[in-house]
């Protein structure tokens, strides 16, 4: 991945240079070993600064936003899963294409940093790399070697797009990764086979840990209203008691809000502080969506139509259960 | 059993009221409502009305505010599918609202306390047997525990 993050560095200089953009939105080494933040540069000088590695997970896209108010153009590094948000906020009209200049990343996936504590490397670790399908773990002692498989975000092994689905410009070749053969909606099917109570025990534990700090509001690349429901007092609809109905009612109205927008990122379960896996709600919208209404993929194809916001005549009825009086 | 717990067993049996909440759409099933009361149907006295424009105007977070707030029991009546006032509103609300069950049942709750059904303004017996249906599947049901607000007494 170093090889890349230089010609990222390069690509950045060069735009900035060039004038093609005033502004470049990458990722830059933070605090701790597992961090790479966001970070908007507009001086050249700074572009050296950029970096890709193992730990650039947050999804840029997100910060087009509010970016775009201000900035005529952009330039922006974009993963497989980047790239799905990037089209969803088009389809949305959240963002202007014209506006923004994509350098695309085929991504070999992203490493989880609660995995790695988990196995107990963390301790003394100074850095991580990442060349192809391979760790290496740095501390002061030594460097350890260790097949990157079992560190990869769920996500990620799950990740159907690595390679960006639109860009200006690709970094890189493109990369072919394999994805676990698991259903892709095991985590859900698992919860249907429950029974109703242990479903509800289930998820009013779940929730029950919620502290509404909104991260995975301000994550989800399809959650963009400028104005939230959440947000309006006056609707009476945001209330924040720590009681169980707030806490469904917040966690329902999210999940379907996101409905037939939501790309898959799992970026709401990555952020969330106390673990919750929103990410298994929206699956199961998916999933419902594709049995009842054909195949939908949110972000991959710029032009076609959420489930939710078209029909057909012939829709299946599943309310039809009435058989009595008159029809 | 003692003759005290089936003394008691009945009690708790006379003193649920159900309520059932009903968004109806004005053109259809307000109307099929207003029928049934001046066919002078019997149907059950558990049900509060709510006229809305169109099935689908009706938004998710109105079903779980009614449950919140003490309904047992809600249902959303539109016009047939093909009969919407506004042509096609009754389409996406059988879409919003099919994603919507599965979702309750998903979190564990009972899809029976919730309906969408289609109804005319010459249905007059549809909405009374409707509504009975319903009453009598959260009869067995029970009390609305699941999404009920803590601090709501009623
Ligand atoms: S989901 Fe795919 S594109 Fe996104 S970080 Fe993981 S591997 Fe990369
Ligand atoms: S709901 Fe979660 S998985 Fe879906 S787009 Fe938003 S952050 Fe990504
Ligand atoms: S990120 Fe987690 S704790 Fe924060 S509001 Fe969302 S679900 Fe609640």
């Amino acid at each position: 991945m170093e090889k890349i993050a230089a010609k990222v560095r390069e690509v950045a200089k060069q735009a900035l240079a060039s004038g093609a953009v005033t502004k470049i939105l990458g990722w830059e080494t933070g605090e701790f070993w597992y961090d790479a933040s966001p970070v908007f540069i507009t001086d050249e000088k700074a572009a050296d600064s950029l970096i890709w590695d193992a730990f650039c997970v947050t999804n840029l896209s997100k910060y087009l936003i509010k970016e775009l108010k201000t900035t005529q153009k952009i330039g922006v590094f974009l993963k497989g899963c980047d790239s799905l948000a990037f089209n969803q906020l088009l389809k949305d009209h959240r963002i202007d294409q014209e506006q923004v200049v994509i350098y695309g990343l085929p991504c070999p996936g992203m490493i989880d940093p609660e995995k790695v504590k988990k196995a107990g490397l963390h301790q003394g670790l100074l850095k991580v790399k990442r060349s192809g399908d391979e760790l290496t773990f740095v501390t002061a002692n030594g460097e350890k070697k260790v097949s990157s498989r079992s560190f990869d975000y769920d996500k990620c092994l799950r990740c159907r797009y690595p390679n960006p689905v639109v860009y200006q410009e690709l970094i890189g070749e493109e990369i072919v990764r394999e994805t676990s053969n698991e259903d892709r909606f095991a985590d859900v099917s698992a919860l249907e086979n429950l029974s109703p109570e242990e479903r509800y025990d289930y998820w009013t534990k779940q929730f029950s840990k919620c502290l509404r700090c909104n991260a995975c509001r301000n994550v989800c690349p399809a959650c963009s209203c400028e104005k939230c429901v959440f947000d309006n007092v006056a609707a009476g609809i945001s209330g924040k008691a720590t009681v169980d109905s707030e806490e469904q009612f917040f966690h329902i109205i999210r999940a379907y809000h996101v409905a037939g927008r939501c790309v898959d990122c799992g970026e709401c379960s990555r952020v969330c502080p106390v673990g919750i896996p929103l990410h298994k709600l929206n699956h199961k919208i998916m999933k419902d969506m594709n049995e009842l209404y054909g195949t939908y993929e949110a972000g991959v194809d710029g032009a076609d139509k959420s489930p939710l916001v078209t029909y057909t005549l012939d829709d299946t009825d599943p309310f039809d259960g009435h058989r009595q009086g008159e029809k | 059993m003692s003759v005290e717990a089936t003394k008691a067993v009945s009690e708790i049996k006379s003193e649920f009221a159900p309520l059932i909440v009903a968004f109806c759409c004005n053109w259809c099933s307000y109307a099929g409502a207003d029928l049934a009361g001046t066919s002078r149907l019997n149907y059950t006295a558990n049900v509060r009305i709510i006229r809305v424009p169109c099935s689908c105007r009706v938004n998710p977070y109105f079903v779980l505010r009614a449950f919140q707030r003490g309904a047992d029991g809600v249902v959303i009546a539109g016009c047939h599918p093909g009969d919407c006032h506004y042509s096609t509103g009754n389409y996406f609300t059988r879409r919003r609202f099919s994603v919507f069950t599965n979702l309750l049942e998903y979190l564990g709750i009972e899809k029976d306390r919730f309906k969408v059904d289609w109804i005319s303004a010459a249905e007059g017996n549809k909405f009374a047997s409707v509504m009975n249906e319903l009453l009598e599947k959260v009869h067995q049901l029970g009390p609305n525990r699941k999404l009920r607000d803590s601090r709501w007494k009623r």
